[in-house]
């Protein structure tokens, strides 16, 4: 019971800036700038997310689409690449496999910074620059190490037996990978496909180096373009933090299961 | 022999698996690499970026860079943000997953509702920050005022060491339920019959964590220390978001100097140089990580 108690007061305090972000963005500016501060709205209002729905460079809901759009683009790229990639590494041995492997672990840990210039000049010859399609293919370049590395361990876990049994029903290799073992593999793809989305969802800098036109920046980039120009206006900067979160809790709470395993699996050895 | 080539054609079907993927990065980061190499060693501005002769001046970025306060700053601050921040967020995590790890009925879901922090956009963790840090309404600031500790509000973000502070304590505040999750990870992974048989030998609390929970949790320790360093290193969103590297260069890291020098100031090369640097220092750690995460691993 203590114990309980004690995890309650440890929760509240590591959460509280969200809780904060969170009432802030429905206080008016004038109780923000109240002397004490307000610890939960006293008068609600909502105008910090209405007034953005309607008009504006920073619509914010518009950001929003323009994110889901490119972290899903990433997220399909990623997975779509990264499953038969860990199911060839998983399962085959042929020469380069080692290099392979090794070169996917290497990308995990680069820095954005040595890829902006040279993928910013490519992004240009490619006629891609300033378009959601620059953004989609960097963004996938973080997905696709991530999930090849986790995917691996799911498809080496897989007994013999299985694809060998699927070979004797008739099964082909390729058959047999799309029938038989991408489905059991299945919870694996879910911890790729959500974490190259979370990934992708909370990139800046490339969505924002890569692409020029508000209208079509994600959200992160929509949120320091607002402080950039508007610098402190705290009830609409906090109102673009919540609904830049939902995507983010509504994930945390229908796939709890699979995040503890990505951020588990990825770094230390099954 | 018949064979032999069978086993070949066999295995070549599991690189047609990986090409794909493989392709893919070499082409998105591969490429850019090296480009980004050769580019430390040329002259490239906004005028020759895209189009026109590029000049090779060979090391001309890198000694000059050697001679740059603000280099040296970056250098130095990112050095001591990542041990300053590894420090704090290993002990917290540590501590909250011994405490996690008794028996009691809020144990599981009160520790998963604390990963949240981790999987929050950057920009967003950046800006709540900003808000808790601030001058005037900050709740900081308000917080110490009422225990008396200041009597004088603090200018967190514009003054160079408190800015400092202020981005050590958000990013630690990311970094927390990723070494709790780990380590909770590794602690489940020993045999509860060690500890049985240690109390029964005498052993107190605190021998039991010092003979048996640090040495077995050394693998796990090491991933996690290593991994931090790796992302805490290559820091860029969260110092690029809170404070763009001021206030006058005193937070710029390796990451936020190399993109303000090439996308505010053009200098291509000169931040593709910075870039390097930080590069190499990552791929030495990265050895450690590497041999790591892939001992044990079958041929």
């Amino acid at each position: 019971m203590l114990f309980s108690v004690i995890s309650v007061i440890i929760l509240c305090v590591l959460l509280f800036p969200l809780y904060w972000a969170f009432i802030t963005s429905l206080k008016t500016e004038q109780e923000i700038f109240h002397n004490p501060p307000t610890f939960y709205p006293h008068v609600l209002n909502s105008q910090s997310y209405a007034a953005q729905v309607e008009t504006g460079d920073f619509n914010m809901f518009r950001s929003f689409a323009n994110s889901f759009l490119i972290s899903v683009g990433a997220t399909v790229i990623a997975v779509l690449l990264a499953v038969p990639a860990s199911y060839g590494i998983a399962k085959y041995r042929f020469k380069a496999r080692k290099v392979m492997l090794l070169s996917f672990l290497v990308t995990q840990m680069l820095p954005v910074s040595v890829l902006l210039t040279p993928m910013f000049i490519m992004f240009k010859n490619m006629h891609v620059y300033n378009t959601w399609i620059a953004a989609v293919l960097a963004d996938a370049t973080i997905g696709i190490p991530f999930s090849v590395l986790i995917l691996k361990n799911y498809f080496a876990s897989i007994p013999k037996d299985l694809e060998e049994a699927a070979y004797l029903d008739g099964c082909n290799k390729f058959t047999a990978f799309i029938r038989i073992l991408i489905p059991i593999a299945k919870p694996g793809v879910m911890v790729c496909a959500i974490f190259s989305f979370l990934y992708a969802w909370g990139d800046l800098a490339y969505g924002m180096t890569f692409i020029l036109d508000q209208e079509k920046r994600p959200i992160t980039a929509g949120i320091f373009n607002f402080m950039g120009q508007y610098g402190t206006k705290w009830s609409y900067l906090t109102a673009f933090a919540v609904v830049t979160i939902i995507p983010v809790a509504l994930i945390f709470i229908f796939m709890q299961k699979y995040i503890v395993s990505g951020m588990t699996s990825g770094a230390v050895k099954g | 022999m018949n064979r032999i080539k069978k086993i070949f054609r066999y295995d070549n079907v599991g690189m047609l698996f990986v090409l794909p993927a493989f392709l893919y990065m070499l082409i998105f980061v591969g490429y850019p690499i090296v480009r980004n190499i050769i580019l430390s060693f040329q002259d490239v501005d906004a005028g020759n970026l895209v189009r026109g002769t590029k000049n090779f001046i060979m090391f001309a970025n890198y000694s000059e860079l050697f001679k740059d306060g603000v280099f040296r700053t970056s250098l130095w601050n990112t050095l001591r943000y990542t041990v300053l921040c590894l420090v704090f967020q290993f002990i917290i995590g540590f501590i909250l997953a011994l405490f996690f790890n008794q028996r009691f009925t809020l144990a599981k879901p009160v520790r998963g509702i604390l990963l949240v922090p981790w999987m929050i956009p950057v920009t967003v963790t950046a800006l709540m920050f900003k808000l808790l840090f601030a001058t005037d309404i900050g709740v900081i600031n308000y917080i110490l005022r009422s225990l008396h500790i200041i009597s004088k509000n603090i200018e967190w973000l514009t003054t160079p060491g408190s800015a400092m502070f202020a981005l050590i304590c958000a990013n630690v505040w990311i970094g927390i339920p990723f070494n709790m999750i780990l380590i909770s990870t590794g602690l489940t992974t020993i045999p509860k019959e060690l500890y049985e048989s240690a109390s029964i030998d005498g052993a107190n609390k605190v021998q039991t964590f010092f003979h048996i929970t640090l040495p077995l949790l050394k693998p796990t320790i090491e991933s996690v220390l290593i991994l931090g360093f790796i992302y805490t290193f290559k820091v860029y969103d969260l110092v690029y978001v809170m404070t763009s590297g001021g206030p006058v260069n005193s937070t710029h890291m390796l990451s936020t100097y190399s993109y303000k020098l090439s996308f505010e100031m053009f200098k291509y090369s000169k931040g593709s140089a910075v870039a390097n640097v930080l590069l190499v220092i990552l791929l030495i750690v990265g050895i450690f990580y590497i041999k790591v995460t892939t001992d044990g691993e079958e041929d």
